[in-house]
């Protein structure tokens, strides 16, 4: 019974990724070129839809994501380097446009400050265990 | 030792509340986008005219006079509602108002335009909507504020409300 059960989640869960993935890149969108779709896809993994904000663009239904997905694939086709078209993106939209945070001098904070309390921790927990051996 | 060190977690606790309240309490929509293009300069781009015949090149066309930059569609509902402020602002002689229509049909920007009125001197084609991606639009309607040196000073992300005409006239003051 469990089994069986088990056996439909994963069904259900992969019936919805691979829809997922159906409905948000539309045929003609597609590029011929294997290797050019691979590097727009993974580009477009990368990339925020600025309109529903915790989706990347290659998940995302909205227009605007559409028309980025299609243009990052026209710079691929131009010739541009992934560098150039991470570049013509956060010159417009700013570094919000990338998923991961990039790291430099404005977000160092958003970086280290897990590690600083982290460390700040595992001294409380040291200096408290210290004391409470010396108690006993 | 004990004391001093059970202070810690408590100050950084009570940091992370009030920065949380902090947040909470002043006015922000966390969904809104800064601009990436506030000092920039205006975006290089061309694009058909809706009314007349000729291509707006926007390199030549922003270093005169102070101009309001809206983008707008038809189908766009909060763009209907924000219509009575940008011809407010096509009234006053200190700027210009050009028009960026969105992913629109020309017959119903048209009609459109010929019922609410038109305070446009310049309504420019994006058919595409390449050139709002050039001015890092996410929704529309989007409202810019140009210098006379063809310097993106302010964008707003919405529809203009009385208390955001205001705030465009003091900048409009400002840069004047």
């Amino acid at each position: 019974m469990l089994k069986n059960i088990f056996i439909v989640l994963i069904s259900v869960f992969l019936v919805h990724i691979s829809s997922n993935i159906s409905y948000t890149i539309e045929p003609d969108e597609i590029l011929n070129d294997q290797k050019q779709e691979l590097r727009a896809r993974n580009i477009s993994k990368k990339i925020r839809c600025v309109v529903c904000q915790n989706q990347s663009i290659d998940e995302s239904n909205a227009p605007l994501a559409k028309d980025l997905r299609i243009l990052i694939k026209n710079k691929i086709k131009e010739g541009s380097s992934d560098k150039e078209i991470y570049k013509f993106l956060t010159d417009r939209y700013g570094d919000f446009i990338l998923l991961k945070p990039p790291f430099k001098l404005s977000t160092l904070m958003l970086w280290f400050m897990p590690f600083v309390f982290f460390i700040i921790g595992i001294l409380f927990l040291f200096y408290h265990n210290k004391k409470s051996k010396k108690f006993n | 030792m004990n004391k001093q060190l059970i202070i810690i977690p408590i100050v950084i606790f009570s940091l992370i509340l009030l920065t949380f309240f902090y947040l909470l309490s002043i006015e922000r929509n966390p969904s809104n986008i800064p601009s990436n293009l506030l000092e920039k300069k205006v975006p290089n781009f061309e694009s058909e005219s809706l009314l007349k015949n000729y291509i707006f090149d926007s390199s030549k066309e922003f270093n005169d006079e102070i101009t309001l930059v809206n983008f707008f569609a038809t189908w766009c509902k909060p763009c209907k509602e924000e219509h009575v402020y940008i011809k407010r602002f096509a009234k006053e002689e200190k700027i210009r108002v050009i028009g960026i229509n969105y992913k629109d049909s020309t017959k119903k920007t048209i009609k459109w335009l010929g019922d609410l009125g038109n305070p446009y001197s310049n309504v420019l084609l994006d058919k595409n909507g390449r050139i709002a991606i050039d001015w890092g639009v996410y929704g529309i309607p989007e409202t810019f504020i140009v210098s006379s040196e063809g310097i993106i000073k302010y964008r707003h992300a919405g529809p203009i409300t009385k208390k955001i005409y205001k705030k465009i006239n003091k900048i409009i003051m400002e840069i004047d």
